[in-house]
């Protein structure tokens, strides 16, 4: 079979109208796939990127003493940059009033070898990223450090034996939540002035890191390298373990996208069936024409395959093209607000474009055009001959196999692939029975309504079999479309419920309980809206049920029980957006010696409720009942405590109180008369935080509107499809109706009367398959709290009524504005 | 030459077996032409559907060329026909998507002709559609579409031409006119012709003239 003949039959059948829909569904199912899976990988490697940003490297060893030269020249050897940092706690000394117990950090060139460090020439200035690290002789200062030192920019403090210049503030580090030295503000500095600081001596509380980025693979090699030679007190800290705080809204984000994509390629795969459904049925008369003029069977297959191949390898081309654009669209409006590494994609999702085309011919396509072979000739003799359906029904069980497969493949999950085929499974059961049942009913309460309705509803019944598989391929297009916007608005409204406005923004330790009252005063007088104050006092668990735990350095790498510090509480009531997980809370009068310790925790020191902990709390040592396991939000900017006791228990013991408070923009120089008026209070500024968050949530919300835009015009397409796949048998009966004398009013009538039905009863049925599946998906998949949906009960046979019925009549008009006998010859 | 011998066709139905054919023997000599007349339902379809190589007789055999199509399989069939059969049908057959032009290219692409093109537009030009090459199926009147079937059937410049009552949905002149192109085409091609028709002035311009009666042929 020459190649130009293929083309040519293609030309002609796209001419004439018949390969449009197939066309559409497969550039669909590919540029939705290779648009989501690329998008999806960038974000993925953006998260790496990010994690690292909080690594402020790729890997990092840390370590109790000095670490070998050999091992830089190591990292060097591989094509790694490295850079040296140590950190540890001492006092800056700016005059014999003015000192104050500092963390300093001092850093090499090339830090941080991830992320930007934010610095100020004055505290509280505008931010700057240039300049990158303090120059031998200067250092740079939290802001608050600036008022407690009583310093400016240009004053000289001293750091252990040797004087240094103030040159700017320090405002952000990318690696502030994984390098902690110590509880003081952040001094940093330049590593080639410690050796004249003198503080650092053998014995000191000194902890040395060595930053270590560069390409994975070397990385990988230097880890593997490095692991075997560690030490006692040394460790490898790498990006897998470090999540970025926005870490958990991409991941849904995330799984959103992927379950997208697996809903777009059911949709695509439900509108390739249809439409290739139709032209294998179309085609059965072209057949046995060909065949008249003497083609062979397989000569038709390897036509018809062929073609197929050729369409498909048009198609994998375009789509792979379209989903490329469309990954750059979503880039695109997500700004440059994630690092995105440009070209991580890599091959992989083009791949995938092309496995999810090869599958949809393969499983959807081919099976009805399979059988064109088999056309009998002597149809264009005698059109009674009988002829086989072009569809079996194995090819539902091949397609639906294949489905599962391709979900399960794009979504990588189980639940999400078992909670949408549940869904799907009740559209179809319930679908044909609802069908079975109405549509007969119809048909004998059609006989007492108007001639319209008789019609129409004898019609329905007449194509009762593609009746019911259009009905139920509308539904389950429902069902997905109404799950998708159900997941999308319920995501998002969880997005911003973590983050609604007024979230505290600063968080403030080490307050005395004395001071409590001159913080109200304060706080009112500024008009700054603050959480509660909460007692915080630390202390160390050694023991559950009189059984010693292990020291960390003995058990550092295993997940073994062991000792923990922690930082303490009391309480009478349950803290604010903490859940019981097991036990019950206590009554605030209590006097017995209880404890309530959060789900994590309880798990690392290998405790559970009705267990004794037994804990250091400065000198004394304390025994408390576990009453309750708590989940903790850790991510509601409220102070949250590992265990909580009654008041009775915690009292007692010397603490000091911590909380939360909102500060707007403008309010930020506050910050420093606070730390003036309270200067043992440590201040965490998690305003730039918060408002990273909130874009990142405002703008993934915005990719997610893309995507439920695709997906909807994926659905809106399959819709086409299936109104299309019964235009014939319609247009004729219409065709013959008008022959028959009948009005314009009557035979839309009973267009519109058949479409409508058909529509709201597939709405309906859509509208409980999405209720099954988003109960599925929220509860498992995306740990959501499930309700149901009232809107979307009758918003679906609502809108399925309309939209079916429009496009119906619509696909149908030709009927009542053509000539009858023109369209009798046409079908 | 066509040559058949105790030819049956039997279908089942509801209500048994139903012999369409019963017992057929014919034999038309190369070149010449035959009309087969009947009335509808009288099974001259049926009959033109298994000289062709379309269905399977019951029983029986047919010689085309001096091969019995029983022996054939059914790929074996088509290429018989790609080979040496043409078709003129009652309903004209044409494939709505394609042109007149690239219908009647199809069969010539299909065998794997070259200059199908040229072949097809001198066909249609010889059938009097030189102006119409460009023109899809449903913008043809009836007796144009037929012309294009009659060029599509000739261009492969088959052995054995067969019309299934190729006047049938015709008014009367145009019909005549089809006829006269039928005839005129196959005197010049010197090919077999098989006529189905229930139109006796039409078989009579026939060499051969055979009526079909509940199954059963008789000469005339």
């Amino acid at each position: 079979m020459k190649l130009s003949l293929i083309w040519r039959l293609l030309a002609r059948d796209w001419r004439g109208g018949e390969l449009g829909i197939l066309i559409f569904a497969l550039v669909l199912a590919v540029s939705v796939i290779v648009g989501i899976s690329s998008f999806v990988t960038r974000l993925q490697s953006a998260l790496m990127s990010e994690s690292a940003r909080f690594l402020a490297a790729d890997l990092v060893i840390v370590s109790r003493s000095d670490l070998p030269t050999a091992w830089a020249e190591e990292a060097a050897r591989l094509g790694l940059q490295t850079s040296d940092l140590l950190g540890f706690p001492s006092m800056a000394v700016a005059d014999i009033d003015h000192m104050a117990l500092v963390s300093i950090k001092a850093v090499s060139d090339g830090y941080p070898l991830r992320g930007a460090l934010q610095w100020s020439a004055e505290p509280y200035g505008p931010l700057r990223t240039e300049g990158a690290i303090p120059l031998p002789g200067e250092v740079w200062l939290a802001p608050r450090l600036f008022s407690l030192l009583a310093v400016e920019s240009g004053d000289q403090i001293t750091v252990g034996e040797t004087l240094l210049s103030v040159s700017g503030s320090v405002r952000s580090e990318p690696d502030a939540t994984t390098a902690v030295f110590g509880f003081g503000p952040r001094l940093l500095m330049n590593t080639a002035d410690i050796p004249a600081t003198g503080v650092v001596q053998p014995g000191s509380r000194v902890e040395y890191r060595l930053l270590i980025s560069g390409p994975a693979i070397a990385t990988t090699a230097f880890e593997d390298w490095i692991t075997p030679q560690l030490q006692e007190g040394q460790r490898v800290q790498s990006v897998e373990g470090t999540q970025p705080r926005i870490g958990d809204t991409l991941d849904r984000a995330q799984g959103f996208l992927l379950l997208a994509g697996s809903l777009a390629v059911v949709l695509a795969a439900a509108a390739i069936t249809l439409a290739s459904r139709r032209f294998g049925v179309r085609h059965t008369q072209y057949v046995a024409i060909l065949k008249s003029l003497g083609a062979q069977s397989h000569e038709i297959s390897r036509l018809y395959g062929a073609s197929l191949f050729c369409l498909g390898a048009v198609t994998t081309v375009v789509g792979c093209a379209l989903g490329w654009l469309m990954q750059e669209a979503f880039i695109l409006v997500l700004g440059s607000l994630l690092p995105l590494t440009p070209g991580a994609a890599g091959g992989q999702p083009f791949a995938m474009g092309v496995a999810t085309s090869a599958v949809c011919l393969a499983c959807f396509a081919w099976p009805p055009l399979s059988r064109l072979g088999q056309a009998p000739p002597l149809l264009v003799l005698r059109a009674d001959v009988q002829v086989d359906d072009v569809q079996k029904p194995t090819d539902f069980l091949l397609g639906g196999a294949a489905i599962i497969a391709l979900m399960w493949w794009y979504s990588g999950s189980a639940t999400v692939t078992a909670a949408v085929v549940g869904g799907l499974v009740m559209v179809v059961a319930l679908g044909f029975l609802v069908a079975r049942l109405l549509l007969s009913g119809g048909r004998k309460m059609g006989g007492f309504a108007g001639s319209i309705w008789r019609i129409a509803l004898a019609g329905l019944q007449r194509r009762g079999r593609a009746n019911a598989l259009q009905m139920v391929i509308f539904a389950i297009t429902i069902m997905l479309m109404l799950l998708l916007s159900v997941v999308r608005s319920s995501l998002i409204s969880q997005w911003q419920d973590q983050l609604p406005p007024g979230v505290p923004n600063h968080f403030m330790l080490n307050l005395a309980p004395a001071e409590r009252p001159l913080l109200t005063e304060f706080f009112d007088d500024n008009g700054i809206r603050s959480e509660v104050l909460y007692p915080m006092t630390r202390g160390r668990v050694i023991a559950v049920n009189d059984s010693a735990l292990p020291e960390w350095d003995e058990t550092e790498s295993s997940d073994a029980p062991r000792q923990r510090g922690a930082n303490f509480t009391w309480s009478d009531t349950v803290p604010a957006g903490n859940a019981l997980k097991e036990g019950d809370w206590w009554d605030p009068d209590t006097e017995e010696p209880w404890v309530s310790i959060e789900e994590d925790f309880a798990e690392g020191i290998g405790a559970k409720v009705g267990d004794q902990v037994s804990l250091r709390i400065g000198a004394d040592i304390v025994h408390a009942k576990i009453k309750n396991i708590r989940e903790v939000d850790w991510q509601s900017m409220r102070p949250n405590f590992f265990m909580v006791f009654p008041r009775a228990v915690l009292e007692a013991y010397p603490g000091m109180y911590m909380t939360s408070f909102l500060l707007a923009a403008e309010q930020k120089s506050l910050l420093n008369k606070l730390v003036l008026a309270f200067p043992t209070v440590t201040v965490i500024e998690l305003d730039v935080v918060i408002e990273e968050m909130r874009s990142v949530v405002s703008q993934v919300a915005r990719a997610l509107e893309l995507v439920l835009a695709v997906i909807l015009l994926a659905g809106s397409l399959v819709l086409v499809a299936g109104v299309q796949s019964s235009l014939d048998g319609r247009l004729k009966e219409s065709a013959l109706l008008r022959a028959l004398g009948a009005r314009r009013q009557v035979v839309l009538g009973t267009l519109w009367i058949e479409f409508l039905v058909l529509g709201a009863l597939a709405g309906a049925l859509g509208s409980a398959g999405a209720e099954a599946a988003a109960w599925g998906l929220q509860t498992a998949v995306f740990d959501m709290t499930w309700t149901p949906t009232v809107l979307m009960w009758w918003l679906g046979p609502l809108l399925g009524a309309l939209t079916v019925g429009t496009l119906g009549v619509w696909s149908c008009r030709r009927v009542v504005n053509t000539p009858p006998v023109i369209l009798l010859r046409e079908v | 030459m066509i040559k058949v011998s105790h030819l049956l066709k039997t279908v089942p139905t509801a209500d048994g077996d139903l012999d369409i054919l019963r017992g057929i023997d014919l034999e038309i000599p190369a070149g010449s032409s035959a009309a087969i007349v009947g009335a509808s339902g009288s099974g001259k379809s049926t009959l033109l559907g298994l000289l062709a190589g379309m269905d399977m007789a019951t029983a029986g055999q047919i010689w085309i060329d001096g091969e019995p199509l029983a022996d054939l399989n059914e790929d074996q069939r088509a290429n018989l026909r790609a080979e040496k059969v043409g078709f003129v049908f009652q309903s004209f057959q044409l494939l709505p998507s394609l042109t007149a032009l690239e219908n009647v290219m199809l069969p010539l692409e299909l065998a794997g002709v070259a200059g199908a093109a040229d072949t097809a537009a001198r066909f249609l030009t010889e059938v009097g559609l030189e102006n119409r090459l460009e023109h899809y199926p449903t913008t043809l009147s009836g007796g144009e579409q037929q012309r294009v079937a009659i060029a599509r059937a000739f261009a492969r410049e088959p052995r054995i031409l067969f019309a299934d009552e190729p006047t049938g949905n015709l008014d009367t002149r145009t019909g005549e006119r089809v006829i006269e192109l039928l005839f005129t085409l196959n005197a010049i091609s010197r090919t077999t012709l098989v006529l189905v028709t229930h139109d006796e002035q039409l078989a009579k311009r026939c060499d051969l003239r055979f009526g079909m009666v509940a199954g059963e042929l008789q000469p005339l």
